[in-house]
């Protein structure tokens, strides 16, 4: 009878979720044509508290995502709420470059004549959505500022720490050929980040529509959609808390990076903490299509998007797609098989 | 007229293969040609044939990615190996038939280099041809299997047709184990066939893999069924038995010359001709038995030969008996003679049937096996016992002849060197003997051994009159020669005579057994004289200088095999089936068990599958979004329509655009799994009443069926009404 209560609420509760889901896409989709793929699982990092590195070519638009993205969220805390001393920034942008210090990230304290004491000026890392675009130009003493922020939520100045808000959301963007004077990310700094995306040039319909429609999206409409950032939190927890994940797709996950640790071509396999990760990204994703559980749909979905980064692949092997196509088919399987099998409910 | 290789010859074709690769395949095609060739030519003349494609296609495989000759268009290489070998089997023919190669080299050598040019230029060019079509173009290797192919079945057939044990090693093996040869010769033929398999396998075309492979199985599969229906084809490439000095007997075609009968190939010597089952005992004084088919003893103005006057040599018997025959002729000296029963099985066609010295009766025999006797026959012959005393002071001829039959039997060249030459040989002779017949004759032979020298090289062929040729100039012949000789001079001296044409076996050959094989190399002509009250009495000429080796090894297991087979008695059939193994094996049992089973698991299958069909219905409410699903699963498998591997349900259903249905039952199915959709057991009471659940769910499976009814053809819709096990696909 529990399960009849749960049932009852699940589905008001998910519907608001997922109406949020619903808007949020749509606001970026209004602004950047011909990215649905990317804008979903932006939106589902967003949602999953997750980070997203987009590695694509200039002029791709990444800035437009962020921005719209950014631009979608008000902030409608109470005024009077004392969590923030100044007003967080819906967009920011920051760009790396070689000469960048972490103090320009994260702010630092300012000598106040005034008050005759020092008194921290916020950096650009205070906003809901930052963008970090191409943050491998930068030496690795702000890439690990940043990515120390981006893992703890906080930012740590002369040991006061200021805490960043719940929603703090970073795209990271780099450029996968123009590699001369970067500074590569190590596998464990990826590791931060929930999706690594590799965007293709969008289609020809979808630029010819770009061409079309560049100038009604420049002028900032009345009509755009807009979502609260309480909203956000509170869809959040609301999926978090009922979309139901399976044990069988829990051990699905399990056997699937058991079977590509242990494949040859792989020298390094990934971690449990992406295994963590990528739940609340699942919950979303199955939020998003009107689920209140967790299918294999999601599964095949998200893994390779949650998984490219993470693994290391042994010499002369490039195609990780396939790699992880192998080693997804028996426990798939295996999946698919399970629900065959006679479960009899125990008595009462 | 230089071009390039079309292009879409492909690079893997152009790449040179690999070396073992081309090795094995040069050697099976090779050997291809080795089999081939072995009933055709000489020892030398296959060998050269197995080193001249061997060659060949090694050759083409290293070169043809580089050699200029090879950019030429593939019917220009083919024919201008067409024009070479033409030049080659002229030039062949012409060392053959060259009397000034002949009389340097020798006959038979000229005739052995020959053989050798024109089959080491036959098999290259065959290994070229399919080597170069192999390589070019995507059907090449369909006919380098067929070559292959049917070298082996026409070796087959011709060995089907009375070539019982050659190769001899291959048939005297499996003849002695009681297998039959063709048996063995068909598993040769089905390594080879293996053999061009794995070479296919190691190709790494893909595409055009699959395509060779069922060439080949179609391949294999006609001819197993073309045997099975048909029976093995039968050519005619046997009458050619190349028997030493005796060729006339054997087949009908020869020429009218019995010293014209084509090179003495001492290779066929030692294949069998008849098998011969004494029913009584009798072990001849001479050391040999004589079996006679025909006698030459009409002189046609240039020699002698098969009497056309009825009344002459009525002993013999020229056709095979359908009802008894009687030997028309009486046989005198009934009372030194002795009745001696042999049944007689011929391996070989023969134009008249043969008997032990002086048959009487031939009757037909029942042939116990069509495919290994062409003609089975049972003679009685009277066999002379009489010792030395009794031929001595003997007349010559017969007091009942008419003066027409003395003159036929006396007749002879007009030579006056025979009459001079036999006078002096008997000038020697005592007085009380000079004018017996039997002692003439025993000088003459007596000569003949001494000085008489034994070849089988053939150099009197041609001459007016080859006895004359060879009594008068080198001594040097065989049989033939050393029997015409003897006759003309017996003649010449006033006592009938003539040759007698057959087999001679010594009689160690019978080993203490009731059997004797008959051998190509026993194929002999002897003279013999006609005694007063005897009848013909062989007195035949044993050379004692020889220039050829013409012993053999006795094969007594053959002789025994043959014998058993001809016998046809219990004890062989006791043997086949203790060979066949235990009867309850048979290939009926084991067919009728297989067609049991199968029948037994085609049923079974058709009832689970009502089963799983059916379940549904009865099963608990619990249960339903289980025991649905999987009909519905096993529905679409008897459409063929499967879940892939590794494939999610959702992606299954997604992939199925055609039916809706589905995706609504894997929907409900998902949702209503415990432990996927809902949270934990006993999700299924959310969507209502069990009777409710299962109406939605029969709902959807009718959807199903309507929506498959309308999507797949009717042949596939009644193709799954008869699938009997669905349930084995689907998952």
């Amino acid at each position: 009878m529990q399960v009849m209560e749960a049932e009852a609420t699940t589905v008001p509760a998910l519907n608001a979720a997922s109406r949020v889901l619903q808007r949020l896409t749509q606001a970026v989709r209004a602004q950047v044509i011909g990215r649905d793929d990317v804008i979903d699982l932006t939106v589902i990092a967003l949602m999953a508290d997750g980070h997203v590195l987009l590695e694509d070519f200039p002029g791709s638009g990444k800035t437009t995502l962020a921005k719209a993205l950014g631009e979608a969220i008000v902030d409608d805390q109470a005024p009077d709420s004392s969590e923030h001393t100044v007003p967080i920034a819906a967009f920011r942008r920051i760009q790396f470059t070689p000469d960048l210090l972490p103090s320009d990230v994260t702010g630092s304290p300012v000598f106040d004549t005034n008050s005759n004491s020092f008194h921290f000026r916020h950096g650009p890392i205070f906003a809901h959505v930052v963008l970090a675009d191409e943050i491998n130009r930068t030496s690795p003493k702000v890439q690990s500022a940043m990515l120390e922020a981006m893992g703890e939520k906080q930012v740590t100045v002369d040991n006061i720490t200021y805490p960043l808000d719940p929603l703090f959301f970073v795209i990271a963007t780099q450029n996968p050929l123009d590699l001369v004077g970067t500074y590569p990310l190590p596998t464990p700094q990826l590791d931060r980040f929930l999706f690594k995306i590799t965007m293709s040039h969008i289609d020809r319909d979808a630029e010819l529509a770009v061409l079309d429609t560049w100038q009604q999206r420049r002028e900032p409409g009345a009509d755009r959609i807009r979502v609260g950032r309480n909203e956000i939190i509170n869809a959040r927890r609301d999926i978090d808390q009922h979309v139901y994940i399976a044990d069988a797709i829990k051990s699905t996950l399990v056997d699937i990076s058991r079977a590509l640790r242990a494949d040859e071509r792989v020298l390094q396999g990934n971690s449990t903490r992406s295994l963590v990760l990528i739940l609340p990204a699942l919950q979303v994703l199955a939020a998003l299509r009107g689920r209140n559980y967790v299918n294999a749909d999601d599964l095949e979905m998200l893994l390779p998007h949650v998984l490219a980064h993470r693994v290391e692949l042994a010499p002369g092997v490039a195609d990780f797609n396939r790699v992880l196509r192998d080693c997804m088919r028996e426990p798939l399987e295996q999946l698919a098989r399970s629900t065959l099998k006679a479960h009899y409910p125990s008595a009462g | 007229m230089i071009e390039k290789i079309p292009e879409n010859s492909g690079s893997a074709r152009a790449a040179r293969p690999r070396a073992p690769q081309s090795v094995i395949r040069a050697s099976i095609l090779a050997i291809a040609c080795w089999v081939l060739s072995t009933p055709l030519t000489t020892v030398a003349g296959s060998a050269a044939a197995l080193s001249g494609c061997l060659m060949a296609c090694l050759w083409l495989d290293r070169l043809h990615a580089q050699a200029r000759l090879f950019r030429l268009r593939t019917p220009l290489i083919v024919l201008s190996l067409v024009i070479v070998l033409a030049l080659g089997a002229a030039v062949a023919n012409w060392l053959t038939s060259s009397s000034a190669f002949a009389q340097t080299l020798g006959a038979m050598v000229s005739y052995q280099l020959g053989q050798m040019l024109f089959w080491l230029l036959l098999a290259a060019g065959i290994g070229l041809t399919l080597r170069l079509l192999a390589r070019r173009h995507s059907w090449g290797s369909i006919p380098e299997l067929l070559f292959v192919a049917s070298a082996f079945v026409i070796t087959l057939a011709a060995h089907q047709r009375g070539m019982i044990d050659r190769p001899y090693f291959i048939g005297d093996f499996a003849l002695i184990r009681g297998i039959d040869p063709s048996s063995i010769l068909m598993a040769i033929g089905v390594i080879a066939v293996l053999a061009l398999a794995v070479l296919l396998m190691m190709e790494n075309n893909h595409k055009r893999l699959p395509y060779h492979f069922s060439v080949l199985a179609v391949l294999c599969f006609s001819l197993l069924a073309y045997v099975q229906f048909f029976g093995m084809p039968t050519p005619s490439l046997t009458d050619d038995l190349g028997l030493t000095g005796q060729a006339a007997a054997g087949g009908g075609s020869q020429s009218d010359n019995p010293f014209r009968d084509g090179e003495n190939d001492a290779s066929d010597r030692e294949a069998p001709v008849a098998i011969v089952l004494f029913r009584d005992d009798y072990e001849p004084d001479s050391g040999a038995y004589y079996f006679r088919e025909s006698a030459y003893s009409q002189f046609n103005g240039t020699l002698l030969w098969t009497a056309e006057d009825d009344s002459l040599d009525q002993d013999l018997v020229s056709e095979f008996p359908s009802s008894p025959i009687e030997v028309t002729e009486q046989i005198p000296a009934r009372d030194q003679r002795r009745s001696v029963t042999t049944t007689i099985g011929l391996l070989t066609p023969h134009r008249s049937p043969f008997g032990l010295d002086a048959p009487v009766r031939f009757e037909r025999a029942p042939n116990p096996n069509s495919l290994r006797f062409r003609q089975t026959y049972t003679v009685e012959s009277l066999v002379p016992e009489f010792e030395f005393p009794d031929l001595i002071g003997r007349q010559a001829g017969s007091p009942d002849w008419t003066v027409a039959q003395w003159t036929e039997y006396l007749e002879m060249p007009d030579d006056p060197r025979y009459g001079e030459f036999g006078r002096e040989l008997i000038a020697n002779l005592r007085p009380e003997f000079a004018d017996d017949p039997y002692a003439k004759a025993l000088a003459v032979k007596d000569w003949l051994d001494t000085n008489g020298i034994y070849s089988l090289a053939n150099e009197h062929a041609y001459a007016t009159d080859p006895a004359a040729s060879f009594l008068f100039g080198d001594m040097t012949g065989y049989c033939i020669h050393f029997a015409y000789a003897a006759t003309y001079l017996y003649r010449s001296l006033g006592i009938p005579a003539r040759v007698g044409v057959g087999y001679s076996v010594p009689s160690a050959n019978r080993a203490g057994g009731s059997a004797l094989l008959i051998q190509a190399v026993h194929g002999h002509a002897w003279p013999e004289i006609y005694l007063q009250d005897l009848g013909w009495v062989i007195v035949d000429p044993t050379p004692s200088q020889t220039l050829v080796d013409m012993s053999t090894d006795p094969q007594d297991s053959l002789q025994q095999m043959l014998a058993d087979m001809l016998r046809d008695d219990a004890a062989f059939e006791a043997f086949l089936q203790d060979q066949a193994g235990d009867s309850r094996w048979s290939l009926e049992n084991l067919i009728r068990a297989i067609v049991t089973l199968a029948i037994a698991l085609l049923i079974a299958a058709f009832l689970i599958r009502v089963y799983r069909a059916q379940i549904p219905t009865l099963g608990s409410a619990q249960q339903q979004y289980r025991l649905q699903y999987r009909a519905a699963l096993d529905t679409l498998a008897a459409f063929g329509i499967v879940r892939r591997h590794g494939e999610s349900r959702e992606a299954f259903a997604r992939r199925l655009t055609a039916l809706p249905a589905f995706t609504e039952l894997t929907g409900q199915h998902l949702r209503g799994a415990p432990g996927y959709g809902l949270a934990p057991a006993g999700a299924w009471q959310a969507t209502g009443s069990g009777a409710d659940e299962k109406q939605v769910w029969q709902q959807l499976r009718t959807e199903l069926q309507r929506e498959l009814a309308t999507s797949q053809p009717p042949w596939r819709r009644a193709l799954a009404m008869v699938h009997p096990a669905p349930w084995l696909a689907s998952r």
